[in-house]
Order: structure tokens, then sequence, then C-alpha cells
């Protein structure tokens, strides 16, 4: 109904929203100098969906590096799902990594550390 | 003009272990070409996933702070330049160092801060971390470099270094130093 996909670019991550499967997708490094501008449409369409598919939302994510300003953004979108999940709907977060790569798991566990939703951070191989 | 004496210059970039220097006006793609240069070069390296990472990061949150600060004071180029240096030290770590004018008073508020995170440890630095993140968009913004700065001191295996250069009456040149 309501999907929207937005290209990667070196510094900023391949975002797919997909409102009939729930889903929505990130992918790659995320260090744009204004992240709010980007990260903002994402909030909204969340937002949106949270309010009126009244279905589960799932995130797929494979970020890798972000900076302060993506994981201000980032910790935004968590919020949003934790107060979604404390009104009783259905939201989850996988967070996949490369085994090489630890900094990522770090990251990811960071932000688990303030959700109480389901939050799985799992190696992809 | 005093002739460029470019073998000189390349002995001591050699002698002093630098493996990337910039000094200029810095824009976003520049950012973001340099970076790509630097990452190259630490997989060229052979460097660990982790610290590669960490040295990147960075060298992105200094370069970025340093165009945050310079468009918001709405500087000219030559005025918003940054100085960049990637480098290894005598035990091979890297050292990433980055440079720019500021204003004098920002100066002694930044380099205070500096000094107030080189007391914390690594848990005491998170909890710091997180307490800023919590922090509203604006007063991050007046506070000037405050999550970049904890995130930069949380990746540094030694305490944030930050040197203050008068260069007028009311400007000076701050040199950020993180050792990864």
């Amino acid at each position: 109904m309501n999907d929207f996909s937005i290209a990667g670019t070196q510094s900023s991550p391949a975002i797919r929203g997909d409102w009939a499967q729930g889903l929505l997708a990130m992918q790659g490094d995320s260090y744009p100098e204004n992240s709010y501008e980007l990260f903002h449409q994402v909030f909204t369409w969340i937002e949106a969906y949270l309010a009126d598919a009244g279905r589960p939302l799932h995130l797929e994510l494979r970020l890798l590096y972000l900076n302060t300003s993506s994981i201000k953004a980032m910790m935004d979108i968590f919020d949003l799902l934790e107060a979604a999940h404390l009104a009783g709907k259905a939201v989850s977060v996988s967070w996949l990594y490369d085994q090489r790569n630890e900094r990522v798991v770090e990251l990811a566990e960071e932000f688990k550390e303030d959700c109480t939703f389901p939050f799985d951070v799992v190696s992809h191989d | 003009m005093e002739p460029l004496d470019l073998f000189g210059m390349r002995e001591s970039y050699n002698r002093q272990q630098i493996m990337l220097c910039f000094n200029g006006p810095i824009s976003r793609s520049l950012i973001e070409e340099i970076g790509n240069a630097l990452r190259n070069y630490l997989s060229s390296e052979n460097a660990p996933a982790s610290s590669a990472m960490d040295v990147f990061a960075v060298y992105i949150e200094m370069t970025q702070n340093i165009r945050h600060y310079t468009r918001q004071k709405d500087w000219t180029d030559p005025e918003a330049g940054a100085t960049v240096v990637v480098a290894r030290d005598e035990q091979g770590r890297y050292v990433v160092s980055a440079g720019n004018l500021i204003e004098s008073a920002d100066g002694e508020r930044l380099q205070a801060a500096v000094q107030a995170l080189a007391g914390l440890d690594k848990t005491e630095l998170k909890a710091r971390y997180k307490e800023q993140l919590r922090k509203p968009r604006d007063e991050q913004a007046s506070s000037g470099a405050g999550l970049g700065l904890i995130d930069i001191a949380r990746k540094a295996s030694e305490p944030l270094e930050a040197t203050l250069r008068e260069v007028d009456a009311s400007r000076s040149f701050i040199s950020l130093r993180a050792v990864i």
C-alpha cells in the first residue's frame, strides 16, 4: 500500500519499507552529515505503520558503521518501537552481522540494552 | 615564494609514519573520499576489522564536527579549513589528529570538555555517552560536539589530547589527537 525505498550511497544505507509484509529493512553504512533528513522519512513511515496497519512490524537491519548522528536517529526509532511494544503492539528487530566485525555486535547490543521488545543480534553466516 | 621541498616533506611524512594528511577547506564529498582512501589503506595494511572501523569512525566524527562548527559560524572556506593527519606511533597504534580554527572561548570550552573526559574509565564513558544520547537535539547543538567527542574517547586507547594555540585576538587553532 504505502511502500517506500531509498537507494543506498557510500555514506547512507539502502532502506526499504514494505507495508504489506510489515517489514522495514536497512542495509549498509550510515554517516551522512545530516542524518536527520534521511531518518525522518523512516521515522514517519514507522509511525504511520504502527498507527494504521494493525499488524506486526519487523525491522531487519544489516547496518555496519553508524556515525553518532545516525546512532541518535536509530535510538529515536527504537524508542518509537519500545512505546508501541508497551502499548501492546507486536514489534521486533533482527540485526544481522558478519562474524568478522565485532564492532557491529557491540553497537547492536548497546541499543538492545534499552529495549524490552524482541531484539535479536544474529550472525548471518 | 620559498621553493617547495617535496622530497623533504616526503621524508618527514615517512619518518613520522603519516599514512594520510590533508590541509585545506573540507567539503562533505571530500570527507567521504578521504575516508574511502583511509579505508583502503587500512585494508591494504591488513588492519583488524575492529581497529579499521575505530580509525574510520574517529576520522568521521572529527571531520564532521569541524564541518558542523565552521558552518554554524558561517565561516568562509579559508577559515573553515581542516588539518587532518592519520599516522602510526612507535608502537604501531593508529593516531588520528584533526585541527581547525576556533573562537578562543569555544576552544577553551572544548579543551575543558576533553580534559573532563580524560579522567573517566570505559564504564564511566559509556554512562556519559548514553546520558548525552538522550539529551534533546538543540541542547546537543549548543554544547558543541558533545556526543561525537565522547564517542571518540570511547574508541581511544589513551585519553584524548587537545591543544590550543592562539592565532589572533579572538581566534585559536585547536588540535585534537586520539590514539586508537
